[in-house]
């Protein structure tokens, strides 16, 4: 016994002593961002922590080679938890020098007055112009006071990812109109070895399920002329109920607790021939499939006869107010959207650059769903549904609030009608509240 | 218990009157730095309007958070209610079943040290791991269901299933906590006493009614307690296997906080009906310990 | 001592064996031991070779069996999500947590269990209060007291949040164990001339072993497991914590169960392998008897 005793306490004391000596050494670096011979350090917070990693990894090393007197610290957050992550580190004042922000919590965050406006910097940049007007449009309408809080650096847009033998197999091509769809997932679906199709059910059900809604009945605004909201359009309720009824039918029955994950899980396992998601799973089905087993078609153009986009959240990098070193913050972002860097990431990640010259790279070219997608987003003919990110509540109305009674509907609990027409009430109220406290 | 009205032999009654007051201050110090504020926070929040996405209305509520909790908000009572169920099936499961485990590893057969960390493995794994690994088992289309001859069956995403299928993963985690702490109950059981009850005539089941259980007593007391409490707040598991559902059906009190207070930003709700939750605790840990009779002289 | 022991473990064997013969007690044996142990084992290993099969088998792969096997998932998790550094900082927190849990724990449960002081029931109920409080309502104040003192992006941050956390339980549990030590023990050494301290020190904390170790091994495994005190207290990436590398492998834009899986197996081998070491220290403990002769 007092041999083991003896033994534990040094052990304790050896890894006291190197927790003190990485503690300290690492500490010099971080906070005041002044580390010794003159560097400037930044840190930055990557918004979805992971497979992410090694891209940001390498756009660091490429800027500090470019840059020697600035070092950037990557720090990357698990997307589940980075609302949580902000909202911490805000009310504790330690917030990152640049962080990836995306628009459905950009409200939140301008709301605690935690970004700096990127206009100044952007009016001096080389980047002016270059960037898609529509998704600068975009964050400015997320703040009350139209201020470009965020800089935008990829653009998204909801696909149907498919498998292509499978659709081969049952002599299906990609569907155009709803109706060509509903029949290909009927044709795709020989249960129990086979389903056409997967429902998001859980997690994240809500923001898909609106768009297929628009995409089929073409309203073209989230709130009418007197302020009401449109999610309860006579033919979005006949597009849930559509949708309600493939579950258990062509669609497999864990399907109600769906979230990302688990929806990927059962598109990967080969069961699930086709799957709606966006562009930035691209990853994750090579990844099980190979790139040429995979490919990816928008949503269908619904009764308007007019292709009918519900606009993604902007994902992109702000720079934070109590940053200390906003010129070497802003230098940093600059970096991450040239025209190399936001080409190279997003080629990486599957989706397309906001750094419209990027747009006109070749690797865009050599994907055709990719070329389709950015087609799709520049086309006039494009009609894009902007739903109010800002509004605060928007992600809980849109979460918390109504994800559980999409599963009532799918479990046969509830009806589709009552469904949407409580979602469309908290957003009206949300709207008028908003509406008041900001007249 | 009674014993330590006989301390005192060495030392002197002088210093030993201070010795238990130094003995605890690490610990009282550790709690009043870290543990006061944050606790008092809470409480403080329950009685203000605090929302993140509204800023405007944001200030001094009153009871209004508990009023909309007791009189306006189903969920909280639906929520009580699963929480109560879950708790009471939890906790009494992994009770007997971690007893069982915990004798039958004290018995001596070959492998046993082997058989030991096995079973109690799965304490060594976290949330986000367990729930990772058993939404794939139970995914019809990844899980392990399918070789079961039952390729449809969805069991985290039919109301009827989803309780059985939460407690089974539960379970899995839970045991061995009991298990490894009766094991060590276990161990302080003299020897002498079962070779007396075994002279004495005593079969196994009287052994173990008689000798075994009461002196696990106090062990059983407090494990079931502290896990009960811990049950209660366990918040990962849930939120990442069901999310609550499917449509709320297995959302727990501490799962719905964290729905108000971290998804949707409604610290204030959240600290009301955390506060609600502290109040029931608080409240059954001490009836609890009351009818156990806890640290009364039962040995003697 | 050791045969004391091992004469200890026999116990059982020997009392079965005085009521009835050996044949019988085989086939009670496998009833009463052999069948359930089985049984629970497969209810554990089940998901654990689920979780292996996920680690080594190709991304896509259906196969039941993890073949043909792959490493593509550990090489993922080990060096680009960073499990090298992550699996070290857990070691240390973890460590450094079961250590001063442990110590803190003891003196506080001895506390508890061998004195009746002023205050102890208020005590026992306000270390019982701290645990009605779940973590998540309380990241802003505790981020505050952290900042305060500096500990912010420091590993120390979690081995003090964690120790703190863990204190409570592990006291409650520890008073039962010196509780469960007879007093009688400690006097004997007294009046041969020991003082206090020192007869707690050579018969009752040997007595204590399989509490120390139960109790060190929850303190340990609820510190390797905190997810959400490692990502809220730690904004750099080389001292974030296996939990929150787990969490990096399965999100929106990434379901990489291969990866969870890996890193799953890196985080739960380990800890198995710890506990086969310890798991022997978890019997008797040298018997009142044994002191006493």
């Amino acid at each position: 016994m007092r041999s083991i005793s003896r033994a534990c306490t040094a052990a304790a004391a050896v890894l006291a002593m190197s927790l003190a000596a990485t503690a300290c050494g690492d500490d010099s670096g971080s906070g005041e961002g002044q580390a010794a011979g003159g560097k400037t350090t930044i840190t930055f917070w990557d918004n979805n922590g992971g497979v992410r990693t090694p891209i940001y990894q390498e756009l660091i090393k490429r800027f500090e080679q470019a840059n020697p007197t600035i070092h950037v610290e990557y720090v990357g957050i698990p997307i589940a938890s980075v609302q949580q992550k902000y909202d911490t580190a805000v009310a504790g004042g330690e917030t990152p020098d640049v962080g990836g922000v995306t628009t459905s919590y950009l409200a939140n965050l301008t709301g605690q007055g935690a970004l700096e406006p990127a206009d100044d910097w952007l009016a001096k940049s080389s980047l002016n112009g270059k960037l898609v007007e529509n998704m600068l449009a975009s964050v400015k309408q997320t703040t009350p006071d139209g201020k470009l809080y965020l800089v935008p650096a990829t653009s998204n847009l909801d696909v149907v990812w498919y498998q292509k033998d499978k659709l081969d197999a049952a002599k299906v091509t990609a569907p155009k109109s709803w109706d060509e769809f509903f029949t290909a997932v009927d044709k795709l679906t020989k249960t129990p070895d086979q389903y056409g199709w997967t429902i998001r059910g859980g997690a994240g059900a809500i923001f898909q399920l609106l768009a297929e809604a628009y995409a089929y009945s073409g309203v073209n605004t989230f709130f009418d002329a007197s302020g009401k909201s449109t999610v309860n359009d006579p033919k979005n309720v006949e597009l849930v109920a559509k949708i309600a009824a493939l579950y258990k039918k062509n669609t497999p029955e864990a399907d109600v607790t769906n979230d990302f994950p688990k929806m990927v899980a059962q598109f990967t396992s080969g069961k699930v021939a086709m799957m709606h998601h966006n562009l930035g799973s691209y990853n994750d089905h090579v990844k099980a499939f190979g790139a040429d087993k995979v490919d990816a078609f928008p949503l269908p153009v619904g009764l308007s006869g007019k292709r009918t986009v519900v606009a993604n959240p902007v994902d992109g990098f702000a720079v934070f107010k109590n940053s200390k070193n906003k010129d070497a913050a802003w230098k940093f972002v600059d970096f991450l959207l040239s025209k190399e860097s936001n080409s190279y990431w997003n080629q990486q990640t599957g989706q397309i650059p906001a750094n419209t010259d990027a747009q006109g790279d070749s690797w865009l070219a050599e994907r055709p769903y990719l070329k389709s997608a950015v087609e799709t987003l520049g086309s006039p003919d494009t009609v894009v549904v902007s739903p109010p990110y800002y509004l605060p509540q928007f992600s809980s109305i849109t979460k918390a609030d109504t994800e559980p009674l999409f599963q009532k509907v799918l479990l046969g609990q509830m009806k589709p009608q009552e469904f949407l027409d409580t979602m469309a009430q908290k957003l009206t109220e949300a709207q008028e509240e908003w509406k008041k406290a900001h007249s | 218990m009674a014993l330590a009205r006989t301390t005192g032999a060495r030392g002197g009654p002088r210093a030993l009157r201070w010795a238990p007051y130094l003995l605890i201050s690490p610990t009282v110090l550790l709690i009043a730095v870290f543990l006061v504020y944050p606790i008092g926070s809470v409480l403080y929040y329950s009685l203000q309007h605090y929302n993140l996405t509204k800023p405007w209305a944001n200030g001094f509520a009153g009871l209004e958070n508990f009023r909309e909790m007791l009189f306006e908000d189903p969920l909280f009572w639906s929520s009580l209610a699963f929480t109560a169920k879950w708790v009471v099936v939890e906790i009494g499961l992994q009770l007997l079943l971690g007893l069982a485990l915990a004798l039958i590893v004290n018995e001596s057969f070959i492998g046993r040290g082997l058989a030991r960390s096995l079973v109690f493995s799965p304490w060594a794994v976290s949330g986000v791991l367990t729930t990772g690994i058993w939404i794939l088992l139970y995914n019809p289309t990844t899980g392990i269901v399918r070789y079961l001859g039952a390729p449809e069956a969805a069991v985290l995403g039919n109301p009827d299933t989803v309780f059985g299928a939460v407690v089974l993963t539960e379970l899995w985690r839970g045991v061995p906590f009991f298990a490894i702490l009766l094991l060590a109950g276990l161990q302080g059981i003299p020897g002498e006493l079962y070779e007396a009850a075994a002279v004495d005539g005593a079969g196994r089941v009287r052994r173990f009614a008689h000798v075994t259980l009461p002196h696990l007593r106090d062990a059983i007391v407090l494990a079931t307690l502290l896990r009960s409490v811990w049950e209660f707040n366990n918040v990962d598991l849930l939120y990442t296997l069901t999310g609550g559902g499917p449509a709320q059906v297995t959302t727990t009190l501490p799962l719905y906080v964290a729905q108000r207070a971290i998804d949707s930003k409604d610290f204030g709700y959240g600290s009301a009906l955390t506060t609600a939750g502290f109040l029931i605790l608080l409240f059954c840990s001490l009836l609890y310990l009351r009818l156990s009779r806890f640290g009364a002289d039962h040995k003697g | 001592m050791a045969t004391d022991v091992i004469a200890r473990r026999r116990v059982p064997a020997r009392a079965r064996a005085a009521r009835g013969g050996m044949r019988g007690g085989d086939r009670g044996r496998i009833v009463r031991l052999y069948l359930p142990l089985a049984l629970y084992l497969l209810f554990t290993l089940i998901p654990f070779y689920w979780m292996i099969v996920f680690a080594l088998r190709p991304a896509g792969s259906t196969a039941p069996v993890p073949w043909p096997i792959t490493f593509e998932h550990f090489e993922t998790v080990w060096n680009d999500i960073g499990y090298a550094v992550f699996f070290r900082n857990s070691v240390i927190i973890g460590v450094l947590s079961l250590f001063l849990t442990t110590a803190i724990a003891l003196m506080g449960g001895y506390a508890l269990a061998r004195f009746r002081f002023r205050g102890r029931t208020f005590f026992m109920v306000a270390l019982l209060c701290t645990q009605f409080i779940p973590g998540a309502m309380m990241l802003i104040p505790l981020f505050t007291i952290f900042r305060g003192l500096g500990l912010i992006n420091s590993l120390w941050s979690l081995v003090v949040a964690d120790t703190v956390f863990n204190l409570p339980l592990s006291i409650i549990l520890m008073s039962g164990f010196v509780a469960a030590v007879p007093f009688q023990v400690e006097e004997a050494a007294m009046v041969d001339g020991c003082t206090r301290r020192r007869a707690f020190f050579a018969v009752v904390l040997p007595q204590l072993r399989p509490g120390l170790i139960a109790v060190g091994s929850f303190a340990f495994i609820h510190t390797w497991n905190n997810f959400l005190f490692a990502l809220m207290f730690i904004s750099k990436q080389d001292n974030f914590t296996i939990p929150v590398g787990l969490s990096y492998t399965i999100g929106e834009y990434s379901a990489d169960f291969g990866a969870l899986a890996a890193g799953g197996v890196v985080a739960a081998v380990p800890v198995v392998c710890v506990f086969a070491v310890i798991q022997r220290y978890l019997v008797h403990g040298i018997s009142a008897g044994a002191v006493k002769g």
